[in-house]
């Protein structure tokens, strides 16, 4: 009896040890990132390294904010909001047109959805910058909202095509009886009755244009269009080797990205495999 | 009859606007680099047609060969480790209950936070002046290497980076296809006496064949296509030994500002991933979604 007991025991702290393993595996970096960012300057470096910082101070998260962050986050907020709005909007329309209508051309758009959802960003860089200095959208904040809403709309609209197809369609016939247009049925009937799936599209690109690095940084060059990302990529080569305000920015976008994640993880995992796995 | 044909154009007018989106931002800047790639482009101003010049340039630029190479090897490793420990975590995490649940929500934390941020952490803890590697490798012997200025530990540095961040994405890939396999094969297989082995080799694999494949496509595909992880932990760096295909294009593009052969290259790593891409097509047909 007291074998099976400690067979239990012991199985129990294997488990825990492995978890603990992963857990510093995933945390590991952010959590020294973070404690670095409160060592003042010339603790920062010190040899050896100590792990927990002795005078925690916030001196680099002053520093960046004098260094305009704020506008920064403000440009990386306005963006995001604009993206997540239009996409939703035309995801919506196009994932309603294929959930509930048949027409000849149903599949090809299918496929081309996962085609498309599928190009990586990278290999459309250089033309896309091409296009949009020859457009004079290059270095605006519209330009971006356009971008990321191109690339995002994609699995919107796969995620809303899934969502819709889950609906009764009853009730939408009640209200196309009662002559309610499809448009309307869609943002009367439909939409209402969609938040969760919503919700789920929407932290998805939100997520996407916060955290988005690459395609800011090659398709704007002036501060007024600049959003935190490059901001920090820029911080990178500004202060040089000073870590404690590279770190300190590092910590400042994660937050909310992390709030986000805590407080609503269940709506996010539903769009990773988007475009999908399981029949 | 009336009300029938004005039905007919309603999904169209549906879609219009999200095609409009994509063909303006996706397919237009594709035909525009084409464009660009087969003339000589000076100071964004085309100057004359070379027809397939740029090209030429590029596929015999001993830079661009060497991020090939860069590139092969760093989809390699990575794509084998990233998926390995993704898989790994997908079986470990698999079973209900709060601390698995807890577990997944922990993994998928550096998936989660910017690729540009967490390449920067990560940079931080390779640096020799952060002092852990130097603790690290110091009873080793090698105190005072840095990890990041020597060729080959810098990419290994890289392909840490990889798997760091795109494992929590193969273990959710692989979850959700652990998922669909009805519990009932695993309790069957155990009445009839197969061990834990037995069961992955004959139930989890062979169930799983589709959804590993997919993982291992997608994966593939974001490998080759990596520009943030090298861009901010390495530079490309030492020398140019781990400058990938499109932190080469990049810089073709955005800092040296030869637009034909940066839109040539961009094109033929486009081409490359229209082959991956319908691949993965093929697999998605197979899997019924389509």
């Amino acid at each position: 009896m007291t074998d099976v007991f400690a067979h239990a025991l012991r199985r129990r702290a294997a488990r825990l040890a492995v978890n603990a393993l992963i857990g510093l595996f995933a945390l590991l970096p952010i959590l020294w990132g973070f404690l670095s960012s409160l060592k003042p300057t010339d603790k920062i470096v010190e040899f050896p390294p100590r792990l927990l910082p002795e005078n925690p101070t916030l001196e680099h998260y002053a520093r960046i904010f004098a260094d305009n962050a704020a506008y920064f986050i403000a440009n990386s907020i306005a963006v995001s909001a604009a993206s997540v709005l239009l996409t939703l909007a035309l995801g919506a329309l196009a994932g309603y047109a294929i959930a509930r209508f048949r027409f000849p051309g149903r599949d090809t758009l299918m496929v081309s959805t996962v085609a498309v959802m599928s190009i990586p960003i990278a290999s459309l860089l250089v033309p896309t910058f091409t296009l949009l200095s020859a457009t004079g959208l290059a270095d605006t904040r519209l330009g971006l909202v356009l971008l990321y809403s191109a690339y995002q709309l994609p699995v919107v609209v796969w995620m809303l095509y899934g969502y819709f197809l889950s609906l009764p369609v009853e009730v939408e016939n009640a209200a196309r009886v009662d002559g309610c247009s499809p448009t309307r049925t869609l943002f009367k009937v439909v939409l209402p009755l969609s938040k969760p799936g919503l919700v789920a599209a929407g932290l998805f690109v939100l997520v996407f244009a916060w955290n988005d690095f690459v395609v800011a940084v090659t398709m704007t060059s002036s501060e007024s269009a600049r959003t935190f990302p490059v901001a920090i990529y820029f911080y990178l080569g500004f202060y040089g080797r000073e870590w404690g305000p590279l770190l300190a920015a590092s910590i400042v976008s994660i937050v909310p990205i992390v709030a986000i994640f805590v407080f609503l993880q269940r709506h996010f995992v539903s769009g990773l495999t988007g475009g999908g796995v399981k029949g | 009859m009336e009300t029938r044909r004005a039905e007919f154009w309603v999904p169209y007018r549906l879609i219009a606007p999200a095609v409009a989106l994509e063909a303006g931002l996706v397919i237009g800047p594709l035909l525009v680099g084409f464009w660009y790639s087969l003339h000589n482009v000076r100071f964004f101003q085309i100057r004359s047609f070379v027809g397939w010049d740029n090209y030429m340039r590029v596929v015999t630029s001993p830079e661009v060969l060497g991020s090939l190479a860069a590139t092969a090897i760093f989809a390699f490793f990575s794509l084998i480790l990233t998926f390995a420990l993704g898989f790994a975590l997908a079986l470990w995490l698999e079973r209900d209950g709060r601390s698995a649940t807890l577990m997944r929500a922990i993994v998928l934390v550096p998936y989660m936070i910017a690729m540009l941020v967490g390449s920067m952490l990560l940079k931080w803890l390779f640096s020799q002046e952060a002092g852990l590697s130097q603790l690290a490798l110091g009873p080793l012997g090698m105190g005072d290497v840095s990890i990041l200025a020597n060729p080959k530990s810098a990419m290994a540095a890289l392909v840490f980076n990889a798997m760091w961040r795109d494992a929590a994405f193969a273990m959710i890939m692989l979850l959700a296809g652990l998922k669909s396999i009805p519990p009932s094969l695993h309790l069957a297989a155990r009445v009839d006496g197969a061990d834990a082995w037995m069961r992955f080799r004959r139930i989890t694999l062979p169930l799983l064949r589709i959804p590993i494949l997919i993982t291992v496509v997608r994966l593939l595909i974001h490998f080759v296509n990596i520009l943030t992880f090298p861009l901010i932990l390495t530079g490309g760096g030492p020398g140019n030994s781990t400058e990938v295909v499109v932190l080469r294009m990049f810089r073709l593009g955005f800092q040296d500002h030869i637009l034909g052969p940066a839109n040539a290259l961009a094109i033929l790593v486009f081409l490359a991933n229209l082959a991956l891409v319908a691949m993965l097509l093929l697999l998605f047909r197979r899997a019924g979604r389509l």
